[in-house]
């Protein structure tokens, strides 16, 4: 007889739920008191409470916006500024040190000046997301670009494409595997630049729930506020990849294989 | 007739090392040459000159009247490696060699040529699920779709087993005797060079310089086995050799003292 093989997220999902059955049988038999690190029971009656008072969808919406724009901001300029400086060594030789320096600097700190130049409400916070988003993609298609074979590049030479064939043929094609690979990074970045974006003054958004959730001293509030966040980080980087499949279904990878 | 001609060529790198001295030949239409040589003689600097992908240092090299400069669209080549873009499947890339014909055109040539390759039915398969002499095949008819005047070789048999090249080397005087391009190939076979080529250009190195060139007069289809294939093998050995007592006399290290790296 042939078993079947349950699939990975079946398996992922042994341990946490174990632990969390583990925790709300300690707590309900009053081994602990589950005041600082709530049941799984009191976790899912707050974030139904949130759901029903619709405070939940004013959240997450606030959030997913944020990071929307903030995204697509620092990955359209983080992308630009890639193509730009990987493709012209003058350019590079111009703004690849000045770029490399403001990386240097941790992106928290810009908060201060943000808020400084930007006020406290929403300009500061999509700056700080785009920040983040836009260094990982500036540097995977920089690098890419500068790897790209050269022996491919010779293909288009030989079989008469012009530089923008080879650009948009052979160039865009190969860079494409890393360019994902950035923005699924610089998306992973903006979600959590998002939540210093809304510790920093929001009346809404995840952040705000995990600030007011500290301030009335509610671990469940911050929990759920937690468990959301890793919800729609996944969803989202699930859903960049769903989306680069098709593109990129040429590739020789393990990945492709198993 | 178009003769492809190398006339006086040399190529010195930037740091000063002279890759190519005064290299003369050419290669008439439909004819096959076949330059043959060690490694570090400058075979595929050759090569790559002709193809445009290189500059050449002095000297011309000129299809007709036409001088060279850069890639030209009657030249076409096959790398030693496939070279075949992972992103396009194998009927797009042989359609890609054919970037000046029509889409229509492009489409026929390219189910023409997957049958001639025996890989009809393959149009839709990556570059991955393919053999390395399947891929080459693949780059041979990419090469070819354009119908080409001259069409380079750059040892793409070499990473191959024995058997795969040699049904390459039948596909390529196959597609030679249907469409006649003049192929210019480098090789460090003799008995590639000896099946394939009209003429044979033994060339030796520091700088690559053409030693010598003989005329294959060896009847078409060759037999491996025939007395008259040894007896030319023999003629492009004694070259070598020549080549090689040659670079001794003038100072140079080579291999193993008098005996043929070649047999």
């Amino acid at each position: 007889m042939r078993l079947t093989t349950p699939g990975p997220w079946v398996v992922g999902l042994i341990l946490p739920l174990t632990l969390g059955v583990a925790w709300e049988v300690a707590v309900r038999q009053g081994m602990v008191s589950g005041r600082l690190m709530p049941p799984p029971s009191r976790l899912w009656a707050s974030a139904w409470a949130l759901i029903r008072s619709g405070e939940m969808t004013t959240h997450v919406l606030a959030t997913l916006w944020r990071v929307g724009i903030g995204f697509t901001c620092g990955a359209a300029a983080g992308t630009f500024l890639g193509i730009v400086t990987g493709a012209s060594a003058t350019v590079r030789r111009l703004l690849d040190p000045s770029v490399q320096a403001l990386r240097a600097i941790p992106s928290i700190a810009w908060v201060p000046l943000f808020i400084l130049w930007l006020g406290i409400f929403e300009t500061s916070k999509l700056a700080l997301i785009g920040l983040g988003v836009f260094f990982p993609v500036y540097l995977g298609v920089l690098s890419a670009i500068q790897g790209v074979d050269r022996k491919l590049i010779e293909v288009g030479r030989v079989f008469g494409l012009s530089t923008i064939g080879i650009a948009l043929r052979i160039t865009w094609p190969a860079v494409l595997p890393v360019w994902v690979a950035s923005l699924r990074t610089g998306l992973g970045l903006g979600f959590m630049f998002v939540v210093a974006a809304e510790l920093m003054g929001a009346s809404e958004g995840l952040g705000y729930l995990l600030l007011d959730g500290q301030q009335m001293g509610r671990a469940d509030t911050i929990l759920v506020a937690m468990i959301v966040f890793a919800l729609l980080g996944k969803a989202a980087d699930s859903l960049l990849v769903g989306v680069s499949r098709p593109i990129l279904r040429w590739q020789d990878t393990a990945r492709s294989r198993l | 007739m178009t003769r492809l001609v190398i006339s006086h060529v040399g190529k010195t790198y930037a740091d000063g090392t002279e890759a190519l001295h005064d290299i003369q030949l050419h290669a008439d239409t439909g004819e096959i040459v076949a330059i043959l040589g060690g490694s570090g003689c400058g075979k595929t600097t050759l090569l790559r000159l002709v193809a445009g992908l290189d500059q050449v240092s002095g000297g011309t090299i000129s299809i007709g009247d036409q001088v060279l400069a850069g890639t030209h669209p009657s030249i076409s080549a096959v790398f030693q490696e496939p070279r075949l873009l992972p992103w396009l499947n194998t009927g797009a890339n042989i359609g890609f060699g054919g970037q000046r014909l029509s889409a229509t055109d492009r489409e026929a040539r390219t189910a023409a040529l997957l049958d001639r390759i025996g890989l009809a039915g393959y149009a839709s398969r990556w570059p991955r699920d393919l053999s390395g002499g399947q891929q080459q095949r693949v780059a041979i008819a990419r090469a070819l779709i354009g119908h080409p005047e001259i069409l380079l070789l750059d040892e793409p048999f070499s990473a191959l087993d024995p058997f795969t090249r040699a049904s390459l080397h039948e596909l390529v005087l196959d597609l030679w005797r249907e469409l006649r391009p003049t192929i210019v190939m480098v090789t460090h076979d003799v008995d590639e060079a000896v099946f394939l080529a009209d003429r044979i250009v033994v060339m030796r190195p520091k700088p690559g310089r053409v030693h010598e060139t003989l005329t294959v007069d060896v009847p078409r289809p060759r037999e491996k086995l025939a007395s008259a294939f040894d007896l030319m093998k023999r003629r492009v050995i004694r070259a070598i050799d020549r080549s090689l007592a040659d670079e001794r006399r003038v100072g140079i290290r080579v291999g193993s003292g008098g005996m043929s790296p070649w047999v």
